[in-house]
């Protein structure tokens, strides 16, 4: 599937096809080691290990209940693993934690969406840079100096992500009130707001009509070009999952299955038993 | 058609950020500083000072700072009352041993202190949320109340358990607290300090801290994603709204009241605190003055109705009377607008927009 161009990203998509940049595939960015997580008796991943490299697009996939979810979790501390490590730019961690995650660079966003309901959807990508902020709350209580060209500093930098997105019509719209395909892009907005090194994406497509599908193809494909962001995703949609991931790593009850480039992927025996179904 | 902003171009995102972009905003609120500034002394009698505009304003003070908390961080507490006995007992005893202090640093130190104790009794919403976090603040009511009322230390040894302001100057001879102390002096002094720390709340909840404060309220998970440690949020917000309804507490018992004792502050404090944040809005900085004015004005107003439509009532008739309409009309309000007053208020600027013509 073709992400949809619009004019001007199509002239822009135009002017790189001249020249085929080599996708800057570089060092290990993020790796998990041997991770093993379990609820009581469910072991939702079991010794699973891959890595991330830079300025790729992963997507990790299988079934439901697979863990794909879970792995994310376990990557921005979220889930303790009883066992494994990961390692994310050169420091291995034996417990990640939410808020290290995230000053260390990792930002996601989430299947059912979490954004903060009661704000606009600027505060809401404000609030994406709050680690950015510096000045303390006395500042902040006088609005003045200092404190008030941080904040102008940052709406700057925030409308130019809404600018990106496309969101501009909604800046002050408390995120309550849009609707879904607007909220999961505004979420998009948020974590991109972080300036992250590593963006996590659950089913970033999830109960998206075509036309969304396709815009939001667009933006992580452009996230991904323009800021050299790595991306993980999970996704259901195969199409768009073959089309836009540079490798594809696959889990099934918990284990890994695959890992490898879409291609190779799609012709594993074992994928297309477990996860495409044994109709061969 | 009167309250439009079309013609009013933000040029740059700072004047765009303003707490009043629309200039018909700022007129507004620099008419009503006028008038609160000019016009309430030259009209209003010194029982309408001493009675509604006073308490108006120390009530404002405590709903701005649940508001806080509350409103804007998502924690339920009912300590409200507790807090306001810290800053008023923190103030006697500051301003018994240190005289000479000026009694603004001795409010502002009462309120330094109450956010301490804040801190202290917000350590449980780090594990609890809602309902059992309220539960757990109450803890917090009932234990400072009994302390001041128990220790005589707090009271100076006092015989009666009562502290009574002792007099003290805001300028050179003019008294702020004390018999010498004119309804328009504490009416003048209430509104600059409200005003002041009103903008500061303001200020603080349209910055980061506040958007971290909601960010709690709304989606704690997504919060810690952001890299918000819930920690920090929730206690900052304990002890900032701890500092404004410490200051509260501080006023009621030396400007408002002048003489106070513990029994004062106990769990109905809270509770009409908590209403006022809840009539007048939660998160809105402009509704915690609207709950304060409701709560404040209308059990006045409904005492004074019988008599000027000429009905002859018993005493205790208008009072219970005064109890039962109070209560449906608070019924009614939460279920005509669940967001309070604050958000009519919205609601009617945005009619206003287009009237008196219908689109």
């Amino acid at each position: 599937m073709e992400p949809a161009m619009e004019p001007a990203t199509a002239a822009l998509e135009a002017e790189s096809q001249e020249t085929p940049a080599p996708k800057r595939l570089g060092e290990t960015l993020l790796s998990v080691d041997d991770i093993s997580l379990s609820f009581g008796g469910v072991n939702a991943l079991s010794n699973i290990s891959f890595e991330i490299r830079e300025h790729e697009i992963l997507a990790i996939i299988g079934p439901n209940g697979a863990g794909k979810s879970s792995m994310l979790n376990v990557i921005n501390g979220f889930y303790q693993p009883q066992k494994g490590r990961v390692s994310f730019k050169g420091t291995t961690f034996r417990r990640m934690r939410p808020h290290v995650a995230a000053k260390m660079g990792i930002a996601r966003t989430f299947q059912n969406i979490a954004l903060f309901k009661g704000m606009s959807t600027l505060d809401n990508l404000m609030t994406g840079r709050l680690l950015k902020m510096k000045r303390n709350f006395l500042w902040q209580a006088l609005y003045y100096g200092p404190a008030q060209k941080e904040e102008v500093a940052h709406r700057e930098a925030v409308e130019r992500i809404i600018d990106f997105l496309e969101i501009q019509a909604i800046r002050k719209t408390p995120v309550g009130r849009l609707p879904y395909g607007l909220q999961k892009r505004v979420e998009l907005g948020r974590a991109l707001a972080m300036e992250p090194d590593l963006l996590l994406l659950d089913e970033p497509m999830a109960g998206m009509n075509v036309e969304e599908k396709e815009d939001m193809c667009r933006f992580i494909l452009d996230v991904n070009d323009e800021f050299g962001t790595t991306i993980a995703l999970i996704e259901h949609d195969m199409g768009v999952v073959m089309d836009i991931s540079d490798r594809v790593v696959v889990l099934d009850y918990g284990r890994k299955l695959a890992d490898g480039s879409p291609d190779e992927v799609r012709g594993n025996p074992d994928v297309i038993d477990a996860y495409l179904g044994v109709s061969h | 058609m009167l309250y439009r902003e079309a013609g009013q171009f933000k040029t740059s995102y700072g004047s765009d950020q303003a707490i009043f972009p629309i200039r018909q905003d700022q007129i507004g609120i620099a008419l009503l500083l006028l008038v609160a500034v000019l016009g309430v002394p030259a009209l209003a009698g010194e029982y309408w000072l001493e009675t509604i505009f006073v308490p108006f304003l120390v009530f404002s003070l405590a709903a701005i700072g649940l508001n806080l908390l509350t409103g804007y961080c998502g924690q339920l507490s009912l300590g409200t009352g507790g807090f306001m006995a810290c800053g008023a007992f923190f103030a006697y005893k500051l301003t018994t041993a240190f005289p000479e202090l000026h009694v603004l640093v001795v409010f502002l130190l009462a309120g330094v202190g109450s956010a301490a104790v804040g801190v202290f009794f917000g350590i449980p919403s780090l594990r609890i949320k809602g309902f059992y976090l309220a539960v757990a603040t109450l803890a917090a009511q009932f234990f400072l109340v009994w302390m001041f009322n128990k220790f005589d230390w707090w009271t100076n040894y006092s015989p009666s358990g009562v502290i009574s302001a002792p007099p003290r100057e805001v300028l050179p001879g003019i008294f702020l607290t004390g018999t010498e102390a004119t309804p328009i002096t504490k009416y003048l002094f209430l509104l600059g300090l409200v005003a002041v720390l009103a903008l500061v709340a303001k200020n603080l909840t349209r910055g980061a801290i506040g958007r971290s404060w909601m960010a709690i309220r709304d989606m704690d998970i997504a919060a810690e994603i952001i890299g918000i440690r819930p920690l920090w949020a929730k206690l900052s917000a304990f002890a900032i709204s701890s500092f404004f309804i410490g200051i509260a507490g501080a006023l009621w018992a030396f400007v408002y009241t002048g003489s106070v004792e513990a029994l004062a502050f106990q769990i109905d404090r809270s509770f009409q605190v908590l209403f006022m944040v809840i009539i007048g809005g939660l998160g809105s900085i402009l509704g915690s003055f609207l709950g304060a004015a409701f709560i404040v004005l209308l059990p006045i107003l409904l005492n004074n109705v019988p008599a000027a439509i000429g009905l002859q009532m018993s005493v205790e008739m208008v009072s219970h009377l005064e109890f039962m309409i109070f209560g449906a009309l608070i019924i009614f309000f939460l279920i005509v607008e669940p967001h309070g007053l604050a958000r009519l208020w919205q609601i009617g600027k945005e009619k206003l927009r287009l009237w008196p013509f219908p689109y």
